[in-house]
């Protein structure tokens, strides 16, 4: 089943485009032909040919409007609609008629709003089933894919262009996201807010991103699935391509029986979505910062591939720290053989007091010389699968040399995954940011970094 | 609604699930001819009783008949009842379990028994078709899994006994659509064996 005209259509009809400047007709619009209302560096406008529609009006934004879909006699590839829910049934119809097999439906007063409402979600359903078109919604945010500059939503703005994909079901929140997203300098191939899923669900959107070449890691944020069983099915297949991380909502309806097993009063609903995302292979994310933390590393670095791991860092405390993270979540510390430790010590370089072990403590003083043989040595030990590599500022410390050595040793070693720890704020800044621009993951703190250690064991199939 | 004992008996032994040795008595003339070897356990049958343990309905250990006339004493309080008297066996306790789920099908839960599931709530889930790594995870998942592999230089239980039954299980849920939860608490393990002792099937 293809997506394709509605992910990357070549030619959008809004229907309800508004000339009233706070409607979600006129944002849409504007999103649509400029790229955002609230105005940045990543706003362009959607390559693809724009139609408004609006009986109403002749012209909004510039734009002729039509007074239905039916009138463009043109190829429309989706529809948008953004009208008053008791009209949609009609508008539908006229849909199917100009041929149109993708729709997304932003507007509200559907299933989520009584029993009026589930009945027209239902109408709606039925017309789409018999004329074969998908549909996106009703009552969400909408679409935005940035390969295309395609806004077709009524979110404020556009984030910056990337290949993290995020699948929301929740509209609120994928805004939030993206206003977000241009404040970190984050960077997304599409957004999806799918609303109220009546037609398509989380697995219809997770299928079609299996394959698309522009995203290279899946985020997302779910509540529940219509059908779990085909939602399980499709995630297990498309673990198998690229990684998929998600956030629950801890909804669960409370059943009360008669009688009651122990079993079923412990199955409860999230606790059942646990173990889907485990034989999916879906990775759990605790909360929001650590879903988007995850994407971005499980879409810079590469699988670890055995689980042991070492730390090289100049201050012990916050190695320890890291070992203690590695060890709850089941990431092993690697012991270091004689002959690393061989080598370590005839170069000449490490300081006499430097802990010999693991976590590799090269002491307060490190210059980046001596973490350029820590981490040299360290990566090319065939027994170590990754490193994480964690920087503290002393008098002497020269933050991007430091970041100049792990992205060195990335190149050299593209199979093996390192996580910075560049601990600090002002000074230490440019040598974070270097690592930053570098695809290095670098975190303020080692349990995040020993977190993406683990998330990379487990797409490693090693955790 | 409760699927009563012979029912649920059937329905096990079709699904080759290894259920203790047991016979269910209408009178206590029966229960002393019975043939299973003491030690023995008895338990109070009626469709009033459904938490047999909180009731009081379940004596084990009973060792001889004199324990075992002390035994009936006790049931009085129950008026007309049936018996069932299972042969006692010996070993850790494990619970074993399926609930249909609306989105998801049968899930399988999997814990140690007693204090570890009603306390702790020490347990694992997967959903049903299990795969060998489903098992295997879901068995090994539970902190408690340190207590059957053996602590303080005992043996380990009888794991692959274990992962047969969480197996036929999944079996069981996926063919008899009409069977909404099943408790099978406990589940008694050890070096050899792993037996359901005893079993609740509940029907729509």
């Amino acid at each position: 089943m293809t997506l394709n005209n509605i992910m990357k259509p070549n030619s959008i009809a809004l229907i309800g485009a508004s000339r009233k400047v706070q409607s979600v007709g006129y944002g849409i619009l504007k999103n649509l032909l400029t790229g955002c209302v609230f105005n940045t560096k990543y706003c362009k406008p959607y390559n693809g040919k724009v139609y408004a529609v609006n009986p109403n009006a002749k012209k909004v934004l510039g734009q002729k409007c039509y007074n239905s879909i039916l009138d463009i006699k043109k190829k429309v590839d989706v529809a948008i609609i953004a009208i008053p829910a008791k009209f949609i049934p009609d508008t539908m119809k006229e849909i199917a008629k100009a041929g149109t097999k993708g729709v997304i439906i932003v507007s509200a007063g559907f299933g989520e709003e009584g029993e009026k409402g589930k009945k027209l979600q239902k109408e709606i359903l039925r017309i789409a089933k018999k004329n074969k078109i998908r549909f996106v919604g009703p009552n969400c945010l909408g679409i935005l894919r940035t390969s295309n500059n395609m806004n077709a939503s009524f979110a404020p703005t556009m984030p910056p262009k990337g290949n993290i994909a995020f699948i929301s079901q929740s509209g609120a929140l994928a805004d939030s996201v993206i206003d977000w997203a241009i404040e970190s300098r984050y960077g997304f191939s599409t957004i999806i807010s799918y609303g109220n899923k009546a037609d398509l669900d989380a697995e219809d959107y997770l299928e079609w991103l299996a394959n698309d070449k522009e995203t290279k890691v899946i985020t997302m944020y779910i509540e529940g699935v219509k059908d779990g069983k085909k939602f399980l099915r499709i995630a297990k297949k498309v673990c198998k391509k690229k990684p998929v991380i998600a956030l629950k909502a801890g909804r669960g309806k409370a059943g009360t029986k008669a009688i009651s097993s122990h079993t079923g009063s412990l199955a409860g609903s999230y606790k059942i979505y646990e173990a889907a995302f485990k034989q999916a292979g879906i990775i759990q994310a605790d909360n929001v910062e650590e879903l988007f933390d995850l994407g971005k590393a499980l879409a810079e670095q590469p699988p670890l591939k055995k689980n042991s791991v070492a730390i090289v860092t100049n201050g012990g405390g916050c190695g320890v720290l890291t070992a203690d993270y590695l060890e709850e979540f089941g990431v092993e510390l690697a012991k270091l053989k004689k002959s690393t430790i061989k080598k370590l010590e005839d170069t000449g370089k490490m300081h006499p007091a430097y802990s010999a072990r693991n976590p590799l403590d090269i002491v307060g003083d490190a210059l980046p010389e001596r973490y350029n043989v820590a981490v040299d040595t360290l990566i090319s030990e065939p027994y170590i699968g990754g490193l994480i590599v964690l920087q503290t500022l002393q008098t002497m410390t020269d933050s991007v040399a430091d970041a100049k050595v792990v992205v060195n040793a990335h190149n050299r070693y593209p199979n093996k995954p390192i996580i910075c720890v560049y601990m600090g704020g002002k000074f230490s800044k440019v040598g974070m940011d270097y690592l930053e621009d570098h695809n290095i993951p670098d975190y303020n703190d080692p349990r995040k970094a020993a977190r993406t250690m683990w998330a990379l064991a487990r797409i490693g199939r090693i955790l | 609604m409760l699927i009563e004992e012979k029912e649920a008996e059937k329905i096990l032994k079709r699904y080759k699930i290894p259920i203790c040795i047991s016979k269910i008595c209408n009178s206590k003339k029966d229960v002393f001819s019975c043939k299973i070897e003491f030690p023995i356990v008895l338990k109070a049958l009626s469709p009033k009783i459904i938490h047999k343990t909180d009731s009081g309905a379940v004596i084990v250990g009973i060792k001889n008949k004199t324990e075992l006339r002390m035994a009936f004493e006790k049931f009085k309080k129950f008026g007309e009842i049936n018996y069932l008297i299972q042969k006692q066996e010996e070993g850790k306790e494990i619970i074993i379990g399926m609930k249909r789920d609306a989105q998801f099908g049968p899930v399988i839960l999997f814990g140690l028994g007693g204090v570890f599931v009603e306390v702790f709530k020490d347990v694992s889930f997967r959903i049903a078709p299990l795969s060998k790594k489903d098992i295997y995870e879901m068995i090994n998942e539970i902190k408690a899994i340190k207590i059957l592999k053996g602590f303080r230089g005992e043996k380990s239980v009888n794991l692959d006994k274990v992962s047969d039954i969480l197996s036929k299980l999944s079996v069981l849920s996926l063919k008899e659509k009409h069977i909404s939860e099943i408790d099978f608490n406990p589940v008694i393990v050890n070096e050899t064996r792993a037996v359901v002792v005893d079993a609740r099937l509940i029907k729509d």
